[in-house]
C-alpha cells in the first residue's frame, strides 16, 4: 500500500529525561513497534510517520549520557549508529540544562552522520530565566536547530520539514569540526594520521576512532586487536601495512602518557574536561540566564517532598493511599467481573453441553477471566497511579529518599522502582530491573522482586488472613515479610560477587504529567502482563484441569503428603490448593472452600495453618508468570537457582513457624 | 567503601581540601579531584563533574543517605559512597 514512499531512517539520540518518548510517541502515533534490541535485553522502540512522501522510519534510542562503554545501552546506541549509519541523526536536547546536554552532542558530532538538534523543554528553560539563541548555536555547531516544546506538540512540523530537506540533499553534509586545546589537538592530528596510513577501522570516522583511543575506551582496543589479527594470517604481502598497523598501539601508549604526565588526569577526563572547557565558551554566546527572584511552585514542591521528615511521611502516606485504594476499588469491581463469569456458565454448559473436552474449553475461559479481574481491577489502576508518580518526576525523589534503605539489601535507590513495580504484579517488576546499571544489580533486584508480595499473593493474606484473624495479622504478615526479604537481600548481595554501585541519578525537573506518554507507558506494562502472565495462565488452567480430570492431581497430593502434613502440619488436602498456586497464586485460596467443601474455613484450618499457609504461598514458588519473566531476564541456570533456594525457603520457614506458633499460641 | 575509611583517607590529603560530603547545603566548592576508579570517574565526568567545575549543594538526605548537588545547570543524585570521593576546594 505504502510501497511508493521513499525511506528516511532517522534515528532519536539524546539524554535520559529530555522528553524523547513524548517526541516519539508524538510523532509515530501508533505505528510503532516495541521489542528488544538483538540478544539483549534493553527496549528498541521503531516506528514511522508518513510526510510528503516520504516514509520516516524512527528508531528511539536509549536515553544516555555519553558514547562511552559505561552501560549496555551506550554501547547498543553506539554500535547501532555505527554500523547502521542512519540518514539522519536528531538530537534531543533539554533546553533547561543545555550545558550538559551539549557533550553528547558533540559526541554525537564525531559520527560524522548527518544531524538536526531539537531543543526541547524551551517553556522550562524559560520559567527558570534561561534564553537560547537559537540562530547563534545554529552558526556555532553548524547544524539545524529546531526549539520544540513536545509536551504541546510545538516543532514537530518543522522538524520533519528539516528531515525531508535534508533527505533530499544530493551533497553530504559538511561535518564541522570542534577544536579543541593545541596540545590534545596536535596529538588527535598525529593518531589519526596513523590511522589514516594503517587503514585500520577504515569504515569508521578518522577523528572518533582517534578519541576512543586516546580514552582507552575496551571496545575500540579490542576492534583494533581483532582487525590485527586478520591480515597477518591472510595477507603476508602486506607487511608494509601490518607493520605500520601495529605501530598505533605503542604510538598511542605514548601519546597517552605524554598527556596524562602533563595534565595529571586520566586521558578520558581530560577529553571530556577539554569538551566541556569549549561548551562552556559555546553557551556563554548563545545563552542568557536571568536569576528568578521569587520561589517558584516547583521549589516548593521540593522542598517538601525531599524534606527529611515530610519527604518521608508524605512518601508513606502516598505508598498507603495507592495500596489501599488499588486493594479497596480492585476488591469491588473484581468481584463484579467474577460474578458475571459465573453468570455465563449455564449459558456455556447450554452451548458445549457437559462432557471432558467442555470442562477443559471451559476451564481456559475460567483462566483467561482469572486473569483479567488481576489485571484490569488491581494491576491497570496502580500502573497507571504510577505512570503519573513516574512522569512527574517524583518516582526519582522516591529513589533519593529510599537509596539508604535499600543499601540494606545491597542495592541503590533506583531499585526501589522495580520493586514498586513488583507489588502489582512480578512480571512488571522483573523486567523494570533494567534500569540497574549492572548485571550483578540486575539480579539481586530481580531475586528481592520475586519475594515482594505481589496483588495476587497479597489476595490471599487478606482473604484468609483479614477475613479470619483481624487486619492487625494482616500487618504483623506483612512486616514480618518486610524484614525476611530484608535479611535474605542483605544475604544475597554478599555472596553475589562484585561490589554495591552507588547510586548516581539525574535529578529530573518536577512537571506537571502528560496523560498521553502516562496512558502507553500504563498501557505497555499492562501489555507485558497481558503477553507474559495471561498465556501462561490460561495454559496452566488447561493442564490444572487436565491433572483433575485423570485424577493425577490426587496422586500428587498423595505425594506431597509427607511435605504438606509432615512437615508444615497442614491439612491433607492443602497440597492440591499449593499445586494450584503455581499457575496462579490467589487460586490456591479460592479453591479452598471447594476442596474442603465449606466456605467458613475457620471450621476447617486453625490460624496457626491459615498464617503457616499464607507464608509458604508467598515464597514457595513464583508464579508461572513470573518464571517465565526470571527465564527471559536471567536465563535458566539463574533462574533454578532462585526457584530453589526460594522452595527451601518456604519449607524451612513454615515447618519453624508452624513449631513456633504451636508452643506460644 | 564505609564512611570510616573515607576520613582516613581525606586525612592524609591536604588539609583546606574536603569531599563534597563536608559541604553544608548551600555551600559551592570546585572540583579539584575525583577519587571514583575508572569506571565512576567516567560516568560522573559525563554527567559534568570534571577537575574545575563549580558544584552546589542542594539537598542532602538524612541516615547518612545520598547528596544532591548543582552541576551545570542539572542536578545530581549522589550515594555518600561516591560522593566522598569528590575532594572540593572552596
Amino acid at each position: 500500500m505504502k510501497t511508493n514512499y521513499k525511506k528516511i531512517r532517522v534515528a532519536l539520540a539524546g539524554n535520559a529525561n529530555v522528553g524523547k518518548s513524548i517526541i516519539f510517541n508524538y510523532l509515530t502515533g501508533l505505528h510503532q513497534h516495541i521489542g528488544n534490541w538483538p540478544g539483549k535485553t534493553v527496549e528498541k522502540a521503531v516506528g514511522s510517520v508518513y510526510f510528503k512522501g516520504f516514509e520516516i522510519e524512527i528508531i528511539d534510542l536509549p536515553g544516555i549520557y555519553s558514547l562511552s562503554t559505561y552501560s549496555i545501552e551506550e554501547i547498543i546506541s553506539r554500535e547501532f549508529l555505527l554500523t547502521e549509519e542512519p540518514d539522519i541523526i536528531i538530537n534531543v536536547v533539554d533546553g533547561s540544562i543545555l550545558e550538559r546536554n551539549l557533550l553528547f552532542t558533540l559526541q554525537l558530532m564525531e559520527l560524522e552522520l548527518p544531524m538536526i538538534m531539537l531543543i526541547n523543554q524551551i517553556d522550562i528553560a524559560n520559567e527558570k530565566g534561561i534564553r537560547i539563541n537559537f540562530t547563534k548555536l545554529e552558526s556555532k555547531l553548524e547544524i539545524p536547530v529546531i526549539p520544540t516544546i513536545a509536551t504541546r506538540g510545538i516543532g514537530f512540523t518543522k522538524l520533519l520539514e528539516k528531515i525531508v530537506e535534508i533527505a533530499l540533499k544530493k551533497d553530504g553534509v559538511v561535518h564541522k569540526k570542534i577544536s579543541y586545546g593545541q596540545e590534545l589537538e596536535f596529538q588527535l592530528e598525529r593518531l589519526q594520521d596513523a590511522i589514516k596510513n594503517s587503514r585500520i577501522l577504515s569504515s569508521y570516522p578518522k577523528r572518533w576512532v582517534a578519541f576512543k583511543i586516546l580514552e582507552e575506551d575496551e571496545l575500540v582496543l579490542d576492534l583494533i586487536q581483532r582487525e590485527k589479527e586478520k591480515p597477518s594470517r591472510k595477507f603476508n604481502k602486506d607487511k608494509e601495512n601490518l607493520n605500520k598497523e601495529t605501530e598505533i598501539i605503542p604510538l598511542s601508549k605514548s601519546i597517552i602518557e605524554t598527556l596524562e604526565e602533563f595534565h595529571g588526569h586520566s586521558c578520558g577526563e581530560l577529553i571530556t574536561s577539554e569538551k566541556f572547557g569549549k561548551i562552556n565558551q559555546i553557551c556563554r554566546d548563545v545563552q542568557q540566564i536571568e536569576a528568578i527572584q521569587k520561589i517558584s511552585l516547583r521549589d516548593l514542591l521540593d522542598k517538601v517532598f525531599l524534606h527529611p521528615v515530610l519527604g518521608y511521611l508524605l512518601l508513606i502516606g502516598i505508598v498507603l493511599c495507592l495500596l489501599y485504594g488499588v486493594f479497596f476499588f480492585g476488591d469491588l469491581t473484581s468481584n463484579y467481573l467474577l460474578n458475571c463469569c459465573e453468570n455465563l456458565r449455564p449459558d456455556f454448559n447450554q452451548i458445549f453441553g457437559k462432557g471432558k473436552l467442555s470442562e477443559i474449553l471451559w476451564s481456559s475461559f475460567e483462566g483467561f477471566m482469572g486473569g483479567i479481574t488481576i489485571a484490569l481491577p488491581y494491576i491497570l489502576p496502580f500502573y497507571f497511579i504510577l505512570g503519573v508518580l513516574e512522569d512527574s518526576g517524583y518516582i526519582t525523589r522516591v529513589a533519593y529518599l529510599m537509596d539508604r534503605f535499600m543499601h540494606i539489601i545491597g542495592l541503590h535507590g533506583k531499585a526501589f522502582i522495580p520493586c514498586m513495580l513488583g507489588i502489582g504484579c512480578n512480571v512488571p517488576g522483573c523486567l523494570g530491573c533494567r534500569i540497574m546499571e549492572r548485571q550483578r544489580d540486575r539480579t539481586l533486584a530481580i531475586f528481592v522482586i520475586t519475594l515482594i508480595p505481589c496483588t495476587a499473593q497479597s489476595i490471599i493474606i487478606f482473604a484468609l488472613i483479614g477475613n479470619y484473624l483481624g487486619f492487625h495479622w494482616v500487618i504483623i504478615l506483612f512486616v514480618f515479610i518486610l524484614f525476611l526479604i530484608m535479611i535474605l537481600g542483605n544475604l544475597t548481595s554478599k555472596i553475589l560477587p562484585g561490589e554495591p554501585m552507588g547510586l548516581i541519578m539525574e535529578m529530573v525537573t518536577l512537571r506537571k504529567p502528560n496523560l498521553k506518554v502516562v496512558l502507553l507507558q500504563t498501557w505497555f506494562r499492562l501489555k507485558e502482563f497481558l503477553v507474559i502472565a495471561l498465556p501462561l495462565i490460561i495454559v496452566g488452567s488447561i493442564l490444572l484441569k487436565i491433572l483433575e480430570l485423570t485424577e493425577l492431581l490426587g496422586i500428587l497430593n498423595k505425594l506431597l503428603l509427607p511435605v504438606t502434613v509432615g512437615l508444615l502440619n497442614l491439612p491433607e488436602e492443602i497440597g492440591t490448593a499449593l499445586i494450584v498456586g503455581i499457575t496462579r497464586k490467589e487460586l490456591a485460596v479460592v479453591l479452598l472452600g471447594s476442596l474442603f467443601g465449606t466456605s467458613d474455613l475457620a471450621t476447617v484450618l486453625n490460624p496457626i495453618q491459615m498464617i503457616v499457609f499464607a507464608l509458604v504461598t508467598t515464597f514457595y514458588f513464583p508464579c508461572l508468570a513470573t518464571i517465565a519473566a526470571l527465564k527471559r531476564e536471567l536465563k535458566w541456570r539463574k533462574t533454578l537457582l532462585i526457584l530453589a533456594s526460594e522452595l527451601s525457603l518456604a519449607l524451612v520457614l513454615g515447618a519453624i513457624v508452624s513449631r513456633i506458633l504451636f508452643v506460644i499460641w | 567503601m564505609s564512611f570510616h575509611s573515607i576520613k582516613k583517607e581525606k586525612s592524609t590529603v591536604n588539609r583546606s581540601i574536603k569531599t563534597v560530603l563536608d559541604l553544608n547545603i548551600g555551600q559551592s566548592g570546585n572540583i579539584v579531584e575525583i577519587k571514583g576508579g575508572r569506571g565512576v570517574n567516567q560516568r560522573l565526568s559525563d554527567l559534568g563533574l570534571t577537575i574545575g567545575t563549580e558544584i552546589t549543594i542542594l539537598n542532602k538526605s538524612p541516615f547518612t543517605g545520598p547528596v544532591i548537588l548543582r552541576v551545570r545547570g542539572s542536578s545530581l543524585v549522589l550515594g555518600r559512597g561516591i560522593a566522598g570521593k569528590i575532594y572540593i576546594r572552596y
